[in-house]
């Protein structure tokens, strides 16, 4: 094998790994895109208030790293209730803007709060395995793969949930045509709540995963996810599961590649400009091509 | 069975449903006419608890209801077909029938049901795997029939169920209501179309600007006059 095709296996693997928890955060950003119809700007935040609440307890108690992922999962939880009532529950689905902005407010609120809590700009976060696999002419970090292992199973167990129970059924219905849904009987504010909090969970899991990998975690880390997430989400398509996970890897790979022909330094330009070509190009995302349609009966329909 | 006591109903300041009193009678089709903008699918999203009254009772055999959510509407036995059908366009028809069913839990009852509703539509069992949205519009009527019978529902509301479909299923769905309430599901159904409406209502009240203006059993003197002003109403607001 040449030195150009190891070099591009190499960087498609580290892509898939890093990719896979962009896959996560992007899923969890979707599920909240796809029930609420609005976007949530705080999403990045609530999971760097649970990523903070982990640090905290591994700093000032000396929690150990799984201790530490269980608590950044209730944390990011618990802060996605807190943006769910505040931001969105009060306000009609049609008030888009509202949400925008108040989201805009707690994420602020919650960037404070955590450098109050950790004065410091950077803060250790336990890391989960250190070394590495050889394959061949191939290495792969053992925590990466650990990530692609449980980015992988929970995005299964989240589509299990979809599809195979209850509320994932009355999730589904929100998520195609919400008016309908209270028709049948689903009790569609309490779906949106569930939801909510289910997908800042998801988003906690995928900001814990990033943080240990790093091993250290700044208040930015806030603002890190929700553009990631973002735009990881935009290219799949907005609302649609799969294209969660195509974008996410996706995004990924892409920022393995650049990373390496250009340079760490124009990585996230990379990034940016992939989402606006996408946008330009291709507004429905690489598989929101549904969605857009359903738009599109709708406005027939009305 | 079902009784609506002086129900008002607002959108804002603009009052649709001005003190609507009504009752629909067990095992009977009940129908409510009138022209475009009368209130009629204001009083069902009203009933169906989608929209809550500004005043007046809505009761289901007795129990009072108004007010209650829509999912526990649903679950004490009412289900609405509604105007437009509303199926889920990006999901099969199987799961349509699913969610139908979403206030239930018994799971062996819920899969009988689904096969008593492919034999009764039979073009639904041909598409189950077929997405809601790329039915046409006769199949999306059955669909969203199906769909809110899968709840097992008391009383059944069909807002305009021949809207917008070809003659020969503006019939089949006539039929359809007819072999329902056969079957004993008591039945409220708004139209339009009051000519094939009255053929199969027992009863029916016309609805006029947010109020009740007439009601009476087809067949009698009036029926003709109701008709004019049913359908006057209804030509005017097309042209």
């Amino acid at each position: 094998m040449t030195k150009l095709a190891i070099d591009l296996v190499q960087n498609t693997l580290d892509g898939v790994m890093v990719g896979s928890s962009y896959a996560l955060l992007a899923l969890g950003f979707t599920l909240i895109f796809g029930t609420m119809r609005r976007l949530n700007l705080a999403y990045g935040p609530t999971i760097m208030a649970g990523a903070y609440l982990g640090t905290y307890a591994f700093l000032h108690l000396g929690f150990g790293a799984f201790p530490v992922a269980v608590l950044v999962l209730i944390g990011a939880a618990l802060a996605g209730l807190y943006v769910e009532r505040l931001c969105f529950r009060p306000f009609a689905q049609t008030a888009a803007m509202a949400s925008m902005v108040s989201s805009f407010a707690v994420w602020m609120q919650i960037e404070e709060a955590a450098s109050l809590a950790l004065p410091r700009h950077l803060n250790a976060f336990p890391a989960l395995v250190s070394g590495s696999l050889q394959l061949g002419p191939f290495f792969v970090r053992l925590d990466h793969l650990l990530m692609l292992a449980v980015a992988a199973s929970a995005t299964l167990l989240v589509h299990w949930a979809l599809y195979r129970t209850r509320f994932g059924l009355g999730i589904r219905t929100v998520i195609d045509h919400r008016h309908a849904a209270a028709l049948v009987g689903v009790p569609v504010t309490r779906i949106l709540l569930l939801a909510f909090v289910l997908a800042s969970t998801v988003g906690g899991l995928a900001g814990f995963l990033i943080a240990a990998s790093e091993a250290q975690i700044t208040p930015m880390f806030g603002m890190w996810a929700t553009t990631k997430g973002l735009i990881a989400m935009m290219l799949g398509g907005l609302g649609s599961v799969p294209g969660a996970l195509v974008g996410g890897l996706a995004l990924g790979i892409i920022e393995a590649q650049a990373q390496w022909l250009l340079g760490p330094h124009l990585r996230d330009l990379v990034a940016w400009g992939l989402l606006f070509a996408v946008l330009a190009l291709w507004p429905g995302g690489l598989m929101g091509a549904a969605g857009v349609d359903e738009a599109a009966a709708v406005q027939r329909r009305v | 069975m079902l009784d609506v006591v002086d129900v008002a109903t607002s959108y804002g300041k603009i009052e649709a449903l001005k003190g609507v009193s009504l009752g629909v009678a067990k095992g009977r089709v009940t129908c409510l006419l009138g022209p475009n903008g009368a209130g009629k699918s204001t009083l069902m999203f009203t009933i169906a608890g989608i929209l809550k009254p500004r005043r007046g009772s809505i009761r289901l055999d007795g129990d009072e209801i108004t007010g209650l959510s829509s999912a526990k509407i649903v679950a004490r036995g009412l289900a609405l077909v509604p105007e437009n059908r509303l199926v889920f366009p990006q999901m099969s028809v199987k799961e349509n029938l699913a969610a139908g069913a979403y206030q239930r839990r018994d799971a062996p009852g819920i899969a009988e049901d689904v096969e008593r509703m492919y034999s009764r539509f039979p073009r639904l069992a041909e598409r189950r795997d077929q997405l809601a949205g790329t039915l046409s519009g006769g199949e999306q009527q059955m669909l969203a029939v199906a769909r809110a019978l899968m709840s097992r529902p008391r009383v059944l509301l069909m807002d305009e169920p021949s809207l917008g479909l070809a003659p020969m299923m503006v019939e089949e769905v006539f039929r359809i209501v007819a072999d329902l309430n056969r079957e004993g599901v008591t039945i409220f159904l708004v139209e339009q179309n009051a000519h094939m409406a009255l053929k199969v209502a027992h009863h029916f009240y016309l609805l006029e600007q947010g109020l009740v203006t007439f009601s009476g059993e087809p067949g009698k003197l009036a029926e003709d006059e109701v008709i004019q002003r049913a359908y006057l109403g209804s030509r005017r607001a097309e042209a």
